[in-house]
């Protein structure tokens, strides 16, 4: 990721909106951007949605490939998260290898859907010892003005929730819905001017300091946490922003689940 | 190429699978301006095909090594995305891609008026979200709208398209069943108003008469294609007086 | 294989609009414009053999007996004398590099700097993320441009906020100069204009905001050539 200079006046102007409870494009503290899901976008994928967010817009595709089990699992199956941050989303990805910041991306979404136990491993076996289902989730950026963390955890839960099992294709019995038993929501915030806020644009973020992503699943159950970049925030930091999450994951929540 | 004769893709009428006739294309659907943050963007759904392409530029050509003194690089990067295909691609190097950035790079370098730029390069970004055959010619396709939605001159528009032949019929706009067991395949990329080709390949066995047939139905695909790109680029940008 | 103008001639800042030369259909490129016989070439036009083609999106002008486009979208291309909003993004001993929107880097010389500094003192004098007023001295053929701060006026930049705008657009709306002092009175705000698509603009928080939020109306409808008037009242209006 190549990152452009931060010009000073940018930073200065976003803590002068903060002193005032503003942000550059009008929202408030802790408004989120309209947010847009669309699924069964993928005609490839077995289960698959769209989301945006103002520019920010992702992909995220599921797709089903039988394993042999581990020998210490022998009735589990398996679940990966793949996430590509690719050149075509931003003038500042570039190409090669991918960026520690596309691998954290694609690590965070991962923890707090695996921790959530919200997919039953043990439901997808198909013999055991021998074949189980791994559920592999793709996530893909196309357009990054800011907040790729939410889109792609909103999109790798609306996509979930409408896979369906290919059985039929591996001849292994009938298709059927993959059994999703909670629906782990992510919440993400940027220090921006000196205080947190929700959503962050991708000039926020740039100007910004560090970041907190928070994910719950259904009964404010916290499945995972990350802080990334340089800062340092206090409880009291966190515990208003955890407050915000719980009924910003809930509403989110809604809107995949309908 | 298959090339599996017993695999019957064309009945007696000369109705195929998909109920097309020899000389038909598939459905061809063109938007601009679908990422906002690009330079310029746009999508071509064609057929189950959905291909998107991203401009970013003109910018200084890094690394160095692949600068030009006297003009602008075409800095093309064809993917295709994990979930396009029925079988989970693994993202990572892989030739075919590479080999297609390639070619797509030189044909659009054909139109583009790169002596304007030197020094720089233009980033053209395209991302196979769904497959079915002919993705490269999509991609093409949606490069050229991309590159005018970015506001890169460029001396013509080119539309990609790839015919063959079936059970030793001679069809245009290979579908994905037709492309694995046909007999071969001869995609071109040809300039709108030109009519002249940057971009030709070819596999399989065509006689002579068999080539011209194809050729012409590739031909014929064009103004049609040229059509939805330049309905889409009005609709993106204010042109509906 | 086609006739080609000089490399000036394509520079997106040449693309004429204003209000009363705008443009009557929209063409893509690769677009036959008729026979050149009699017809002068404007910016986006190029000919081949007897007939005119346009290489660039936008819309068609055809004033007198010229025929251009005026884009639909631009970058900006560098050209000597243009006013520049610049961040440095680089600095060496007695050399800083500054990203002007444009597709290369600019260089600052000590020579042409701000006021007095020592050699291998340039980081004291502006360092990485300062933003500065400047003006293109020199461009070479290959859009490699020298800039100056000796000028009046020109200076590091300390207050308010920089935004964006597609170059041409910015020419064309604000070709009246009644327009730039309507909004800087409507909103009571410092507003400059530089040539490479950016605006400066100083003022209190709810003036800056004021500004942002019509810039942004603006940007969301700047592919659209026949707003051009919608957009000039978007400017002129006054919000309470």
């Amino acid at each position: 990721m190549a990152t452009p200079p931060v010009p000073e006046l940018l930073k200065t102007h976003l803590s002068k909106l903060a002193e005032n409870d503003e942000r550059l494009d009008g929202r408030d503290r802790f408004e989120g951007r309209d947010v847009i899901v669309e699924t069964g976008v993928l005609a490839r994928a077995e289960g698959s949605a769209r989301v945006q967010m103002g520019d920010t817009i992702v992909l995220a595709g599921v797709k089903f490939q039988i394993m042999t089990p581990y020998p210490d699992r022998p009735t589990s199956g398996g679940f990966m998260t793949s996430a590509e941050v690719r050149p075509v989303c931003g003038v500042h990805w570039e190409a090669g290898p991918p960026s520690p910041e596309a691998i954290e991306l694609g690590r965070v979404v991962d923890r707090g859907i695996r921790e959530s136990g919200c997919i039953d491993m043990e439901d997808l076996c198909i013999l055991p010892g021998e074949k189980a289902w791994q559920v592999i989730l793709d996530v893909f950026a196309l357009s990054d003005d800011g907040n790729l963390f939410d889109a792609f955890a909103t999109a790798a839960m609306a996509a979930l929730r409408t896979a369906i099992i290919p059985g039929e294709r591996f001849d292994v019995g009938e298709d059927r819905p993959l059994p999703v038993s909670k629906t782990p929501m992510m919440c993400s915030y940027h220090r921006v001017g000196g205080r947190f806020v929700y959503d962050a644009l991708r000039r926020e973020e740039i100007g910004g300091g560090e970041r907190i992503h928070i994910t719950l699943g259904d009964d404010n159950h916290v499945h995972s946490l990350q802080k990334g970049l340089k800062g340092a925030f206090t409880a009291a930091e966190f515990d208003e922003i955890m407050e915000h999450a719980r009924s910003r994951c809930a509403e989110l929540r809604d809107l995949v689940n309908n | 190429m298959g090339g599996y004769g017993d695999v019957q893709m064309i009945d007696d009428n000369g109705i195929r699978v998909d109920g097309r006739t020899a000389g038909e294309i598939r459905p061809v659907s063109i938007n601009a301006g679908i990422i906002p943050v690009a330079d310029g963007s746009a999508e071509v759904i064609w057929g189950t095909n959905h291909v998107i392409a991203a401009v970013y530029g003109p910018m200084e050509a890094h690394p160095r090594k692949i600068q030009k003194q006297d003009r602008a690089v075409l800095d093309v990067r064809y993917n295709m995305a994990p979930f396009s295909t029925t079988d989970r691609i693994r993202p990572g190097f892989n030739r075919r891609s590479r080999e297609i950035s390639k070619v797509t790079a030189e044909a659009l370098e054909s139109v583009v008026l790169t002596e304007l730029y030197p020094r720089s390069k233009i980033r053209v970004e395209i991302e196979v979200i769904t497959a079915e055959a002919g993705t490269r010619c999509a991609g093409i396709t949606a490069a050229s709208v991309a590159l005018a939605d970015a506001g890169i001159p460029m001396t013509d528009m080119v539309i990609s398209v790839a015919s063959g032949k079936i059970n030793g019929v001679v069809v245009c706009d290979l579908n994905k069943e037709e492309d694995n067991y046909g007999e071969a395949d001869l995609p071109m990329g040809v300039c709108a108003n030109s009519g002249e080709l940057v971009f030709l390949q070819m596999d399989g066995d065509l006689s002579p008469e068999e080539f011209q047939i194809a050729w012409d139905y590739n031909m014929e695909a064009i103004a049609p294609v040229h059509e939805m790109m330049i309905d889409a680029l009005k609709r993106s940008n204010g042109g509906d007086e | 294989m086609v006739g080609r103008l000089g490399v000036e001639d394509m520079s997106d800042q040449n693309a004429r609009g204003g209000r009363d030369g705008r443009g009557t259909r929209l063409v893509t490129p690769g677009a036959l414009l008729g026979a050149s016989e009699g017809r002068r070439i404007g910016h986006g036009v190029v000919e081949n053999e007897g007939q005119l083609i346009a290489v660039k999106l936008g819309a068609l002008i055809e004033n007198e007996d010229e025929v251009s486009i005026l884009p639909s979208y631009t970058r900006y291309t560098p050209r000597p004398g243009d006013l520049i909003i610049g961040v440095v993004e680089a600095v060496q001993s007695n050399l800083w590099f500054l990203d002007i929107n444009a597709p290369f880097n600019a260089l600052l010389p000590m020579s042409l700097g701000p006021g007095k500094a020592e050699f291998g003192g340039a980081r004291n004098v502006l360092n990485v993320g300062n933003t500065v007023l400047c003006r293109i001295q020199e461009v070479d053929e290959t859009h490699s441009s020298v800039v100056t701060m000796k000028g009046l006026g020109l200076r590091r930049i300390d207050s308010g906020i920089v935004e964006e705008i597609p170059p041409h657009l910015m020419q064309s709306l604000f070709s009246d100069n009644n327009v730039l002092k309507s909004l800087k009175s409507s909103t009571d705000c410092r507003i400059i204009l530089a040539d490479n698509g950016r605006m400066w603009v100083d003022g209190d928080s709810n003036s800056m905001s004021n500004v942002i939020s019509k810039l942004e109306q603006i940007r969301s409808m700047s592919r659209d050539f026949s707003s051009l008037d919608s957009m000039v009242e978007i400017l002129q209006t006054e919000v309470h």
